[in-house]
């Protein structure tokens, strides 16, 4: 096995816990892993009801999303395996992915958030649909403020009780997900959270 | 010129992606349509008892872990995809590779020479052999020692080649050659297209007769020059990876003659050439002073003094010594923390002595300083093993003993020092805790070498 990010070879020493499962492969070198500054930033707003925030948005996490996105490296999926799981572990809340837009999901063979998600191993809903082709990293900030409907739910809502749990890959100014909220608020869901992979820190 | 000649020029010789074309979508699928373009699935799977066995058409690797197989929302099935060329685009099972089939673009058959420097009598005898195996279509290896002027020794052949209206590529596995080469081969060859490719270079010019590349570039060609040069062929990667070397033979025409330039062959290099080409050996310098030989020097436990904070005695008497004489100075570690952690007690006797690595994008301007005298010596990796020339430069090895420093590389080490008049000697010491087989070696090998008869 070779590191996903450096292409180093791994030390793999054989260990009982991972003979028997206990212990999950790892992915990546803890080298590269290193460069991702881990914050756990969690923060509350008026239409979300927390975002959680893993991962500092630094140049390694820049780097990471242009060879997962751009460069469509999908085993990339599997670095962040571990640490969604750590924090998408409960089976009461429903976990839901931003999706992408079917033409655009086509072109890039595959959508990142359902691919952190099937590489975790986090069952999730596809609940909502994207309605636009445009794409919130084209577009400055006050055109991001100024946009209408993003999303629709696509599903029926089984229980409005349950806690639903947005999955994106990164928090910007949070339009993305205060749109996807609103749409599950519409249809009478009582409390929606979100986790997102990195987070842009400003500088201090 | 026409849009379709100049997808012919582009096309011609290379393999690339259909979605990456640099040519709008109707004049490709025009030329398809003509049949001048051949489509190929990107990867291609055989299913055998233990599973299924994928191959990358355009970099033909077959390694089952450099293939990752997701669902694909372009193919809607699972597809494989190809990690060992990604970041010259994703090839998977859903993309088209193309070729072309059609006629074939000619070259100009009329190029300037410009170069009028002299070659030695060993260099003569040997461009001579590497020109008549190039006629005769025979593969050749070219032995030349550290500084014995080798680049030079290519013009003439290249020319050759070129006259004929053939495409020449000059292949190298590390992009700083490719860099040193071009300037190079531009005055060389004034009124040639030439162009340089590696990582993260476009093609700009389609109609490039002499191309030089890094080896992982060839992966993008497919069956393009009449004779390929691979420079350094022993450097890593070249060596460690056989995609590189199968990408080589793929980016040559069938036939083609495969030219090695080395001062360090591998054993496996030399058998092939003794057996299906020919060599030419090239034991002395341009200056024809011998090969500096090795010493050995027993440094018992410098990692646990570097460790402690202290410069090991013979280190510290040998580092002094080239201070207080003003010789420029490289100190080779095999490690980097080693190194590191080492870079603050030299600064201590001179604090403008640094270190610099694979990872040290500054690294040619701290050779730079070098050379000017601004700083007395650099701490590096095996990064300078090759392909730099500093006048009367000193050179120290600690840790000789590390199977980082393999034969060769401890050749191309000791071929940094005394390579130009007037300081055609130097110190090439090595500070070891056990002397291994690689250093034993490598003495040897610069011993032979430096007894051989050359022609005068």
């Amino acid at each position: 096995m070779t590191c996903l990010l450096c292409d180093k070879s791994l030390d793999y020493q054989p260990t009982w816990q991972h003979f028997l499962g206990i212990q999950q492969d790892t992915s990546a070198c803890p080298t590269c892993l290193e460069k991702f500054e881990r914050i756990d930033q969690v923060i509350e707003d008026d239409r979300l009801d927390s975002v959680h925030s893993l991962y500092a948005y630094n140049e390694a996490a820049r780097e990471y999303l242009h060879q997962f996105k751009f460069m469509q490296d999908v085993a990339l999926a599997q670095i962040f395996s571990p640490s969604l799981r750590s924090v998408l572990n409960d089976s009461k809340k429903i976990v839901v992915p931003i999706p992408m837009h079917p033409i655009n999901k086509r072109k890039r063979t595959f959508s990142q958030v359902d691919a952190l998600l099937e590489a975790a191993k986090i069952p999730y809903q596809s609940l909502l649909e994207k309605t636009t082709e445009s794409v919130m990293g084209e577009k400055s900030r006050s055109e991001r403020l100024a946009m209408t409907e993003l999303f629709r739910v696509t599903a029926d809502i089984d229980s409005n009780e349950a806690i639903y749990v947005l999955v994106d890959d990164i928090y910007t100014t949070g339009t993305t997900l205060r749109h996807a909220a609103e749409a599950l608020k519409q249809r009478g869901v009582h409390r929606v959270e979100a986790v997102t992979l990195f987070r842009p820190m400003r500088e201090k | 010129m026409s849009e379709r000649h100049q997808l012919k020029q582009f096309l011609a010789g290379r393999i690339w992606l259909r979605h990456l074309m640099p040519f709008p979508e109707e004049t490709v699928d025009e030329a398809i349509r003509q049949g001048e373009i051949h489509i190929e699935q990107g990867v291609t799977s055989k299913k055998t008892w233990h599973g299924t066995h994928y191959t990358c058409q355009r970099c033909h690797n077959e390694n089952p872990t450099r293939f990752t197989v997701f669902t694909c929302a372009q193919c809607e099935a699972p597809c494989a995809y190809c990690r060992n060329c990604l970041n010259m685009g994703r090839v998977s099972c859903c993309s088209e590779l193309l070729t072309w089939t059609g006629t074939l673009p000619a070259f100009p058959t009329q190029h300037r020479m410009n170069w009028q420097g002299n070659l030695t009598p060993s260099q003569q005898k040997a461009t001579r052999e590497l020109l008549d195996s190039t006629k005769q279509g025979v593969s050749h290896l070219l032995y030349a020692v550290c500084g014995s002027g080798k680049t030079e020794m290519l013009f003439q052949p290249i020319h050759y080649v070129l006259n004929e209206g053939k495409r020449v590529c000059l292949a190298a596995p590390r992009v700083d050659v490719i860099l040193e080469l071009l300037p190079r081969l531009t005055t060389a060859f004034p009124d040639t297209r030439i162009e340089a490719l590696y990582g993260g270079a476009e093609v700009e010019h389609f109609d490039a007769q002499l191309i030089l590349a890094t080896t992982h570039q060839l992966y993008r060609f497919h069956e393009a020059f009449d004779v390929i040069f691979v420079d350094e062929a022993d450097a890593f990667p070249y060596t460690a990876d056989e995609t590189l070397q199968r990408a080589v033979r793929k980016a040559a025409k069938p036939n083609a003659p495969i030219h090695f330039v080395t001062a360090t062959p591998s054993s496996q290099l030399l058998a092939m050439n003794k057996k299906q080409g020919n060599i030419s050996i090239l034991a002395r310098r341009y200056h024809g002073q011998p090969l500096p030989v090795p010493r050995s020097v027993a440094l018992w436990n410098y990692d646990k003094q570097l460790k402690k904070k202290r410069i090991p005695a013979k280190l510290l008497r040998w580092t002094t010594e080239r201070l207080d004489k003003q010789q420029p100075f490289l100190i080779f570690f095999h490690q980097i923390e080693l190194m590191e952690l080492a870079e603050p007690l030299f600064q201590k006797l001179d604090e403008r002595i640094c270190a610099v690595h694979a990872e040290h994008e500054d690294r040619k301007q701290r050779v730079q300083l070098l050379r000017q005298k601004e700083i007395p010596g650099l701490l590096t990796t095996t990064i300078l093993e090759r392909g730099i020339t500093i006048p009367n430069v000193q050179v120290a090895v600690v840790g000789a003993e590390q199977t980082i420093f393999n034969k060769g590389a401890l050749i191309q080490i000791g071929g940094r020092v005394g390579r130009s008049v007037p300081n055609t000697s130097g110190d090439f010491v090595l500070f070891h805790q056990g002397i291994t087989h690689a250093m034993d070696e490598a003495k040897r090998e610069i011993r032979k070498l430096n007894r051989t008869e050359v022609p005068q």
